[in-house]
């Protein structure tokens, strides 16, 4: 994973204001192999938080919720634009955390994951159920170019700054035609129809983009998270 | 074996939630099947995650935490995983010293009804033997009783001889058997010459003042032996002699002395 996109968006180098020698030389940079392993660190710490929580133990709990609360506000904020409703979803989710957490199954995947597609599915449960659905889609669009002018994202919250700018950097590298059809995918709650409507074009090309682009976060992302 | 593109495809959509109907269906079949599959869209969460880290920062409120912290249920004993072995080992104990008390219990109670039942069983046969030798007690009173009353009723009973008192018939006998206590009897005769239609036999018996009193007529049949029970035709406690006549059919109500013919002494 290189450097240099990372540092291109980050606050501390204002876009722009980097030479292209520069970011050439970012390019070469690696991930310190210590963060690899801060990652499995932070990752056997939510599968021990869970197993806690499933015992029902309150301050594992409380734990886990200032471990993930903002990341998973923040995206219940980004789908439904609404503080009230978003908090009402976290408040689901955490709720249901606790009554969940003991049957928990790691096949499917980290806790990490679990809880935020929890909170994704309940807020797009919520814009379905009020009829939003179509006035957000078109919202999505103008916010998802937005996403890289944004100073600081949720990963900050979990993985703190440098992390974070490796993630964003990640997704700016990514075609842009590609970062769209998945940000609308996992936040505007539309099909894979409407997705192809809202981008006028045919539903294989975004199922092969949302795909390619997938791929290409993986091996970007792979000992980042 | 390779994930083919369609998979992947799907996979993709699978791991962002937005795929849905035959298509999920068919793809979670398929991900029951492949440990390869599951492996692969396992890979994908950290790309998810990337995309869900993107929206930009919104920090939730602080009493969203006290009001999730409020929500939950209250503390309870953790069950560590120690814990329920221990409290399980503990309850096995309990459940095993009970069942041990219980047994000890039951072989004491079992005990103690053995004895009881041998007890009662003794019991049982000492009142057979007593019942049998009550049994033949009293079958042995019942003889008795039946030898007094034999003897009681031979002592009510008087038997008499009645005599021929016609010349051409020597061989004729009668007797009579008189029940004191009925007040009735019996009379037998053999060898008595049969006689005509229009005529029959009268018995009498002497009361205690020797008044001839009837006790009724009688006829012989083929074979020369008559049985009658009689009672005489007013009572009489002390019968005297008895004696035969000849009278007109039906009988007469005094004897025709003329025509005697048995009589006791």
């Amino acid at each position: 994973m290189n450097l240099a996109a990372c540092i291109a968006f980050s606050p501390v180098f204002p876009r722009g204001k980097i030479s292209p020698d520069l970011a050439m030389s970012l390019a070469t940079i690696r991930v310190n192999p210590q963060d690899i392993q801060n990652d499995a660190a932070e990752a056997g710490r939510d599968m021990e938080l869970f197993r806690r929580i499933g015992a029902r133990d309150r301050d594992a709990f409380a734990e886990f919720y200032d471990r993930h609360a903002t990341r998973l506000y923040s995206v219940a904020q980004r789908i439904l634009n609404d503080a009230i409703e978003a908090q009402d979803v976290v408040q689901d989710a955490f709720v249901q955390i606790w009554e969940k957490a003991a049957s928990f199954d790691p096949r499917l995947g980290q806790p990490s994951y679990w809880v935020v597609t929890l909170v994704r599915n309940k807020s797009i449960d919520r814009i379905r159920a009020s009829q939003r659905r179509a006035k957000l889609a078109d919202a999505a669009g103008a916010e998802s170019a937005l996403i890289t002018e944004v100073a600081a994202s949720a990963h900050e919250s979990l993985h703190g700054q440098e992390k974070a700018g490796l993630i964003r950097s990640a997704l700016v590298e990514l075609p842009a035609d590609q970062r769209h059809a998945i940000e609308l995918a996992f936040f505007s709650g539309l099909t894979q129809h409407e997705i192809s409507a809202q981008l006028s074009q045919p539903l294989g090309t975004i199922k092969a983009r949302i795909r390619r682009g997938l791929l290409k976060l993986r091996d970007q992302l792979e000992g980042v998270l | 074996m390779m994930i083919d593109e369609r998979l992947q495809e799907l996979a993709g959509l699978y791991v962002l939630g937005v795929l849905d109907g035959a298509e999920l269906r068919e793809f979670e079949t398929a991900l029951d099947r492949s440990a390869e599959l599951r492996q692969f869209v396992a890979g994908l969460h950290p790309a998810v995650e990337a995309v869900a880290g993107s929206a930009p920062v919104a920090v939730p409120p602080p009493e969203l935490r006290a009001r999730i912290l409020a929500r939950i249920e209250p503390q309870k004993v953790l069950t560590l995983p120690d814990r329920p072995i221990a409290a399980v080992l503990w309850w096995w104990r309990a459940l095993t010293a009970g069942l041990a008390v219980a047994c000890v219990f039951l072989l004491v109670s079992d005990r103690q009804l053995r004895q009881t039942v041998a007890a009662q069983n003794q019991q049982l046969s000492q009142l057979q033997q007593l019942a049998q030798s009550l049994q033949t007690a009293t079958n042995d009173l019942n003889h008795a009783v039946l030898a007094l009353r034999e003897s009681n009723r031979l002592a009510n009973l008087r038997i008499t001889m009645l005599n021929s008192l016609i010349a051409d018939a020597p061989r004729t006998v009668a007797v009579t058997l008189w029940d004191y206590q009925a007040e009735n009897g019996e009379f037998v005769v053999q060898n008595l010459k049969p006689l005509p239609a229009d005529r029959d036999y009268e018995l009498w018996v002497m009361d205690e003042h020797k008044v001839p009193v009837a006790a009724g007529v009688f006829h012989m049949d083929a074979s020369g032996t008559t049985r009658m029970d009689f009672r005489p035709s007013r009572e009489i406690k002390t019968p005297g002699q008895f004696c035969v006549t000849e009278e007109v059919k039906g009988g007469v109500d005094s004897p025709t002395i003329k025509n005697l013919i048995l009589a006791s002494n």
